[in-house]
C-alpha cells in the first residue's frame, strides 16, 4: 500500500477499495476528494461514522466510476456531489429523505441518485436537512425535510426522493440556481423580462425577502422583492441568512442580521464601493471576495476571527442595519480564488493552491489535526503523491465539516 | 457562553428523542426534554459538542394542568425559582 508523505491511507474492508481518482487520460488529470470534521452521520463519505481531525482521501468506486466532480453542496450533515456528466451522488445524513434515495436512512458512502438519472443536473444545493437539484431544462426538484415548507410543494411533508416543484414547471422561465438554508430555500429564475428570485420555507427572520411584514411559513414559492431590473449572478443561503450577488458585483443580504444587527425583511444592498465576485454564508458570519481579497462580517462566535485586535474594520456605521466589513488578516501576498463557510468555520484557497481554514474547530473541521479554534487562517496540508505537482483545489463547507476537491495536473 | 437564544416555538418536537430540538452548528441537535422545561431548565445541550443554547419559554406552559389549577386563585407565589 502506498503512503502519501507519511499519511497512511486506510483501505476499507468492503468491496469498494479503489482510490477515488478520475483519470482523464488524454489530459493527464486526476481528481482527489478529501474530507474532514464532524462525521458521525456519514457526511465525510469515508465509510466510517466518526469525526476526522485531518483530511481523509475518499476511496469509493461509486465516485470514481461516476466521472469527475464539478460541484459539491454540503448541508447540515449531508453532501450532494454533481458530476460533469450531470449525475448526482449523495451521502451522509438521510433521516429526512435529503439524500434522495427513496429511503430515510444515512449513507456513509456516495450513492447515485437514481431517480434523477433521466435528467442532466446543472446545479445543486444542500440545506440543514433538505436538498435541491436544477436540471439543464430549468426544472427544480427538491427532497428532504419539508416541515417549514422549504421544499416548495405546497405542503409540509417530507419527500424522500427528488420531486419536481410544479410551481416552476408551469412557468415559462427557467430555474437556474437553488440555495438551501436551515429552514428555507431561494430560487433564481432567468427569463425574457429579467432575473427573479423566489423564496419559500421559514420566513421568520425575513430570509424569504417576500414582504415587509413578518412571515411565518410559506410552502409555495413567492417572489422576493427588490430585484427589478437587477441582473443576478448567484444566490446563497445558510442558517437564516440569504444573499444574492448581482452581475456587476453588488451584494444584497436579507434575513437574520450579522453581528448583532437587526434582521432584514427585504433584500438590502450593501452600501460600499467594493465590487464582490463571491460570497459564502455561515450561520453567524459571511465571507466575501473582492479583487482577490477576503473580507468578513459578523462572526463574533467561536473563534471565527473573534479577536478584535487582528481585524481591520473597513466601515463602521451608526445604522444598526449596516454591517461592518473586516479584512481577514494573514492572507497578504497571495490572491484568494475560492471561499467557503461552514456554520462556524471558514476556508479559502489561494491562487498558489494553498488551503487555509479558521474558526470553530471542535470537530476537526479545520483539518489541522486538533480540535482548537483558530482566530486567523491556518494552512491545511493535503498530502502529495508526487513532488511539485500542480493542483487546483476547490473547497466546500458543511455545518461542521469540510471537503476539498483537488484536480491534479501530472507533469507528462 | 450560550450559542444563541431560541424561542421554544422555534424548536421542533422530536418523537424519537422525546425532546424539543434545534439545529446545532456541528450538525447534531440541541435538545431539552419536557421534564427539564417543567423544572424551569432553560439550557438545551448538544450531545456531540460543548455548545448549548438558552431556551426562551414560559415555564407555566409546561406545568401539569392538574397541579396548576388549584394554585391559580392565589397567584402571589412566583413559579420560577433561580
Amino acid at each position: 500500500m502506498e503512503e502519501y508523505d507519511g499519511m497512511e491511507l486506510r483501505e476499507l474492508e468492503n468491496e469498494e477499495g479503489k482510490i477515488v481518482k478520475h483519470e482523464e487520460e488524454e489530459e493527464g488529470r486526476e481528481q482527489e476528494i478529501w474530507s474532514w470534521g464532524a462525521g458521525t452521520d456519514g457526511q465525510l463519505g469515508t465509510g466510517r461514522l466518526q469525526d476526522e481531525l485531518l483530511p481523509q482521501l475518499l476511496h469509493f468506486t461509486s465516485l470514481s466510476s461516476a466521472g469527475p466532480i464539478s460541484f459539491l453542496a454540503c448541508g447540515g450533515a449531508h453532501v450532494l456531489a454533481l458530476t460533469s456528466g450531470g449525475k448526482v451522488l449523495t451521502w451522509g445524513r438521510g433521516t429526512s429523505g435529503q439524500l434522495g434515495h427513496s429511503d430515510t436512512v444515512n449513507s456513509p458512502h456516495p450513492k447515485l441518485v437514481m431517480s434523477l438519472n433521466n435528467y442532466f443536473i446543472t446545479h445543486v444545493s444542500a440545506g440543514w436537512n433538505h436538498s435541491g437539484f436544477v436540471s439543464d431544462t430549468g426544472a427544480l426538484f427538491t427532497c428532504g425535510d419539508g416541515t417549514f415548507g422549504q421544499l416548495g410543494h405546497g405542503d409540509y411533508r417530507l419527500h424522500c426522493y427528488p420531486v419536481e416543484v410544479s410551481f416552476f414547471a408551469s412557468s415559462s422561465k427557467h430555474v437556474e440556481q437553488i440555495a438551501c438554508g436551515m429552514r428555507h430555500s431561494l430560487v433564481l429564475l432567468r427569463g425574457g423580462s429579467g432575473d427573479e428570485v423566489y423564496g419559500f420555507g421559514s420566513g421568520k427572520r425575513g430570509q424569504l425577502g417576500i414582504a415587509k411584514d413578518k412571515i411565518n411559513l410559506v410552502s409555495l414559492p413567492e417572489r422576493s422583492c427588490g430585484f427589478e431590473g437587477v441582473k443576478i449572478a448567484s444566490i446563497t443561503a445558510n442558517g437564516d441568512h440569504s444573499a444574492a450577488l448581482s452581475a456587476d458585483g453588488h451584494l444584497y443580504t436579507w434575513g437574520r442580521g450579522f453581528g448583532g444587527t437587526l434582521s432584514a425583511q427585504m433584500p438590502q444592498r450593501l452600501p460600499t464601493s467594493f465590487r464582490f465576485t463571491k460570497i459564502a454564508l455561515g450561520w453567524n458570519h459571511a465571507l466575501v471576495l473582492t479583487g482577490g481579497e477576503v473580507f468578513m462580517f459578523g462572526g463574533s462566535h467561536h473563534g471565527v476571527l473573534s479577536n478584535p485586535d487582528k481585524m481591520t474594520p473597513v466601515k463602521h456605521s451608526a445604522d444598526s442595519r449596516e454591517v461592518v466589513l473586516e479584512k481577514v488578516p494573514g492572507l497578504e501576498g497571495s490572491r484568494t480564488l475560492h471561499i467557503a463557510a461552514g456554520a462556524e468555520h471558514s476556508a479559502i484557497v489561494t491562487e498558489n493552491g494553498v488551503l487555509k481554514t479558521w474558526g470553530w474547530g471542535e470537530h476537526g473541521q479545520l483539518g489541522l489535526g486538533n480540535i482548537s479554534d483558530q482566530t486567523s487562517p491556518q494552512e491545511v496540508s493535503l498530502s502529495h503523491k508526487f513532488r511539485k505537482e500542480a493542483g487546483l483545489i476547490e473547497i466546500y463547507c458543511g455545518s461542521g465539516f469540510t471537503i476539498a476537491v483537488r484536480t491534479l495536473c501530472r507533469p507528462s | 457562553m450560550s450559542y444563541d437564544d431560541v424561542e421554544i416555538e422555534d424548536m421542533e418536537w422530536n418523537n424519537e428523542l422525546q425532546a424539543y430540538t434545534y439545529p446545532c452548528p456541528c450538525g447534531d441537535l440541541f435538545q431539552i426534554t419536557k421534564e427539564d422545561l417543567k423544572l424551569g431548565e432553560e439550557i438545551a445541550r448538544c450531545p456531540s459538542c460543548s455548545l448549548y443554547i438558552t431556551v426562551v419559554y414560559n415555564v407555566e406552559d409546561f406545568l401539569d394542568k392538574k397541579s396548576n389549577k388549584p394554585i391559580e386563585p392565589s397567584k402571589q407565589q412566583p413559579v420560577t425559582v433561580a
